[in-house]
C-alpha cells in the first residue's frame, strides 16, 4: 500500500473526536502517580517502541553514508556533500526528478476528479442492492498488488490478444503496443492508477455526501431544484472540504510517484519516460552498488518530501480542519 | 420517491447514470474474468483467444493443476502464507499493545511517543539505509527481513489509538478502582470492546503483507523463500519462463513448456489473488463500515 493510500485512509478515522480525550487529561493527570502507575503500559508498549527505534530510526542513522565514502574495509571516510554535488550535476537525476513531477501532476489532474464523479453518480443510484453490487465490483482492484495489476494490464494491453487492441481492431484502428510505447506509457500509469483506486477513493467522497444534512435536499426539492441543481448547489458544496483535504494531501505526496507501480509496469524500452526517483535509487543503489549516491538521492527526496507533507498538513488543517495525521 | 412520479427526462438521466456505473463495473471486472477464462480453457485452444471473452474455450483444469503441482509455486504459496500469518499476528499484537498505552491521556511521555511515531510517517530515508539496517542485523535472506517490514504500521497504530480513545474513560477508571491492573483492563475490557477495530486492522495487515513484494525481492536472494508475489513477478513481469516450466522442459519443449504461456500466466495471476478474493466479503464489511461510520460521526 502506498503512502498516498494510507494518508487518504487516515482522515476518515481521524475525525473521531479528539477533544474529549484532551478535556479528560487534566482530571486523569491528578489521579496519576507517575511511574508506579504507568510502568505496566511501558512494558506493553516496549515491543512497538523498540520496533520503531530499530526499523525507523536506525535507518535514519544509516543514511549518513550519503556523506561518506563506503569502503570494503571499514571505517568509511567522511566526504561531506560530495555525493550530492555528483547527484545534482547528473542529467539522469534531473530527468528522473522531472519524470516524477510529470507523472504526479498527470495523476493529480486526471485521477482526482474520477472518484468524485463516481461518488456523485453512486449517490444517485436508489436501489440498495444495485448500489452494493456496483460498489463491491469497483472497490476490488484497490486490494490487488501492483504485480498482479501489472500482470492483468500486460495481458489487457497486449497488441495481439489484449482487450484494448481487440476493441480498437473492431473500429479499424491498427494495434498498438502500449507497454513498449514511450508516448503511451505514462498514460498507462495514470489509467492503471484510476483502475486501481478511483473506485475505492470514491468511498471517501460518498461518506462525505451521506453526511450532508438531508434537510438541505428537502429544501432544494421544495424550491423545485432538479437533479443537477441539487448536485451543484447542495452535494458539491458539501464535499468541498473533503476534496480540498485530499487535493492537499496528494500535493504533499507529490514526490511519491509510487515505486511499486512503476517497477512493475516498466521495461527497458520505456524506462527513460517513467524512471522516478525511487526506481533510480533502487537501480543505482541495490543493482549497481553505488550506495552513497543512491542514499543521497533518497535523502534529497525524503527531505523535500517531508517539507511538502508538513506544509500540506498545516495548509489542510488551516483550511479544512483536517490534517494528515 | 416512486419511479412512476418521475418525468421521462429524469428516467433517461437515471438510465445514463446507471449505465455509466455498469460500464465502470465491466471495465473493472472484465480483465480479471478474461484471465479466468483463459486459465480455465483448454491450453491448446488459447492461442488466438480474444481478450474480450469471458467464456473459456474447451473447459480444462490443466493449467491450474500444472501450477499447483509446481514446486516453485508450492513454495511460494507456503512462504506467502507463512510470512503473512506471522507478520499479521506480530503486527496486530504489537499495534494493539502500543495503541493501548498511547490512548491513555495521562501516560507520561505520551506526546514524545506520538512525535516518535509521526516522524516515521513524514520522513522516510529510503530503501538503501533500510537495506543496511537489515544487513547489519543479519536479517538479509531471512524471512524476518520481510516479516518485520512495517510490522507495526504507524497509520494503523493511529487508527487504533483513535478507536481506543472512544472507549468511555469512566469504564476504564471503574475497572481500575476495582483493582484491575492495566494488563487485565486491556485483556478483559479493551480488547472485547475493540473487536471491530481489531478486525479492521487485521485485514489491513493481511492485505498489506500478502501484497508486499518489493522487500521480499530485494532482501531474499534464496528463491526457496520467495513469496508468491515475487514468483509471479519473475514469471509474468520479467518473463522468466524457466521459473515456471523448468529448465529441462524449457530447453526440450516438454511437459509444462508445451502449455501455452499465456494461460500459465493468467492462472498464476489469479492464483495470487485467490486469498484476497476469499477475504473480500470481510473487507467490504469492515472497511466500508469503518469508513462510513467515521464520516457520519464527523
Amino acid at each position: 500500500m502506498t503512502n498516498r493510500d494510507e494518508a487518504v485512509m487516515s482522515p476518515k478515522f481521524g475525525n473521531v473526536p479528539k477533544s474529549s480525550a484532551r478535556r479528560r487529561q487534566g482530571r486523569v493527570a491528578v489521579a496519576a502517580d507517575g511511574w508506579r502507575r504507568w510502568w505496566p503500559y511501558y512494558v506493553m508498549m516496549a515491543p512497538g517502541i523498540l520496533f520503531f527505534l530499530i526499523f525507523h530510526y536506525l535507518p535514519i542513522w544509516e543514511a549518513r553514508i550519503a556523506f561518506e565514502q563506503v569502503r570494503i574495509v571499514p571505517p568509511n571516510i567522511w566526504v561531506g556533500i560530495k555525493h550530492f554535488q555528483v547527484l545534482f550535476s547528473s542529467p539522469v537525476f534531473w530527468q528522473v526528478l522531472a519524470n516524477t513531477l510529470i507523472i504526479s501532476a498527470m495523476k493529480m489532474v486526471f485521477f482526482l476528479p474520477v472518484p468524485i464523479i463516481v461518488a456523485l453518480l453512486l449517490n444517485e443510484v436508489r436501489g440498495g442492492s444495485l448500489r452494493k453490487f456496483i460498489q463491491s465490483a469497483i472497490y476490488l482492484p484497490h486490494f490487488l498488488s501492483w504485480v498482479v495489476i501489472a500482470g492483468i494490464f500486460i495481458a489487457a494491453l497486449s497488441p495481439t490478444d489484449g482487450a484494448v487492441n481487440n476493441i480498437m481492431g473492431m473500429a479499424g484502428i491498427a494495434p498498438r503496443s502500449f507497454m513498449t510505447d514511450t508516448g503511451a506509457i505514462r498514460w498507462v500509469l495514470v489509467f492503471t492508477e484510476i483502475w486501481r483506486s478511483a473506485g475505492w477513493d470514491s468511498l471517501l467522497y460518498l461518506a462525505a455526501i451521506i453526511a450532508i444534512d438531508q434537510q438541505l435536499y428537502d429544501a432544494a426539492e421544495i424550491d423545485g431544484a432538479n437533479r443537477w441543481q441539487k448536485i451543484r448547489h447542495v452535494t458539491l458544496p458539501g464535499i468541498v472540504p473533503t476534496i480540498a483535504t485530499l487535493f492537499i494531501l496528494n500535493a504533499g505526496m507529490f514526490l511519491n510517484a509510487d515505486l511499486n507501480q512503476v517497477i512493475n509496469l516498466s521495461n527497458d524500452v520505456v524506462r527513460s519516460k517513467i524512471d522516478i526517483v525511487d526506481t533510480y535509487v533502487y537501480r543505482i543503489g541495490l543493482q549497481t552498488g553505488e550506495y552513497s549516491l543512491a542514499t543521497a538521492a533518497g535523502l534529497f527526496k525524503a527531505v523535500l518530501g517531508t517539507m511538502m507533507i508538513v506544509i500540506a498538513h498545516f495548509v489542510s488543517k488551516r483550511l479544512t480542519g483536517k490534517g494528515v495525521w | 420517491m416512486a419511479l412512476s412520479r418521475k418525468t421521462p427526462i429524469e428516467r433517461i438521466e437515471y438510465a445514463i447514470i446507471v449505465s455509466t456505473l455498469l460500464l465502470l463495473v465491466v471495465v473493472t471486472v472484465q480483465p480479471i474474468l478474461n484471465l479466468l477464462a483463459v486459465s480455465l480453457s483448454n491450453p491448446a485452444k488459447v492461442p488466438g483467444m480474444s481478450g474480450l471473452t469471458i467464456i473459456p474455450r474447451g473447459f480444462s483444469f490443466e493449467v491450474w493443476s500444472v501450477l499447483l503441482q509446481h514446486p516453485n509455486v508450492q513454495r511460494g504459496i507456503f512462504n506467502s502464507i507463512f510470512i503473512t500469518a506471522v507478520s499479521t499476528v506480530i503486527g496486530v499484537v504489537g499495534t494493539a499493545l502500543m495503541a493501548w498505552g498511547l490512548s491513555r491521556p495521562g501516560l507520561p511521555g505520551r506526546k514524545a511517543l506520538f512525535i516518535l511515531v509521526l516522524v516515521t510517517i513524514v520522513f522516510e530515508p529510503g530503501i538503501i539505509p533500510d537495506y543496511f539496517v537489515n544487513k547489519r542485523l543479519g536479517l538479509l535472506d531471512s524471512y524476518w527481513s520481510v516479516i518485520l517490514f512495517k510490522a507495526v504500521n504507524a497509520w494503523y497504530l493511529i487508527i487504533l489509538i483513535r478507536f481506543f480513545e472512544e472507549i468511555p474513560q469512566e469504564l476504564l477508571e471503574a475497572a481500575e478502582l476495582d483493582g484491575a491492573n492495566p494488563f487485565q483492563v486491556f485483556w478483559h475490557l479493551v480488547l472485547p470492546l475493540a473487536k471491530p477495530a481489531l478486525a479492521t486492522i487485521s485485514l489491513f495487515y493481511l492485505v498489506f503483507h500478502w501484497n508486499e513484494f518489493f522487500r521480499a525481492m530485494i532482501y531474499l536472494n534464496d528463491q526457496g523463500k520467495w513469496p508468491l508475489q515475487v514468483v509471479l513477478r519473475q514469471f509474468v513481469i520479467d518473463g522468466d519462463k524457466v521459473a515456471i516450466v523448468g529448465a529441462n522442459n524449457a530447453s526440450n519443449n516438454t511437459g509444462a513448456s508445451q502449455i501455452d504461456l499465456r494461460s500459465l500466466k493468467a492462472g498464476m495471476i489469479l492464483l495470487t489473488i485467490v486469498p484476497i478474493l476469499a477475504i473480500y466479503p470481510l473487507i467490504l464489511k469492515f472497511f466500508t463500515k469503518g469508513t462510513m461510520s467515521g464520516a457520519l460521526k464527523g
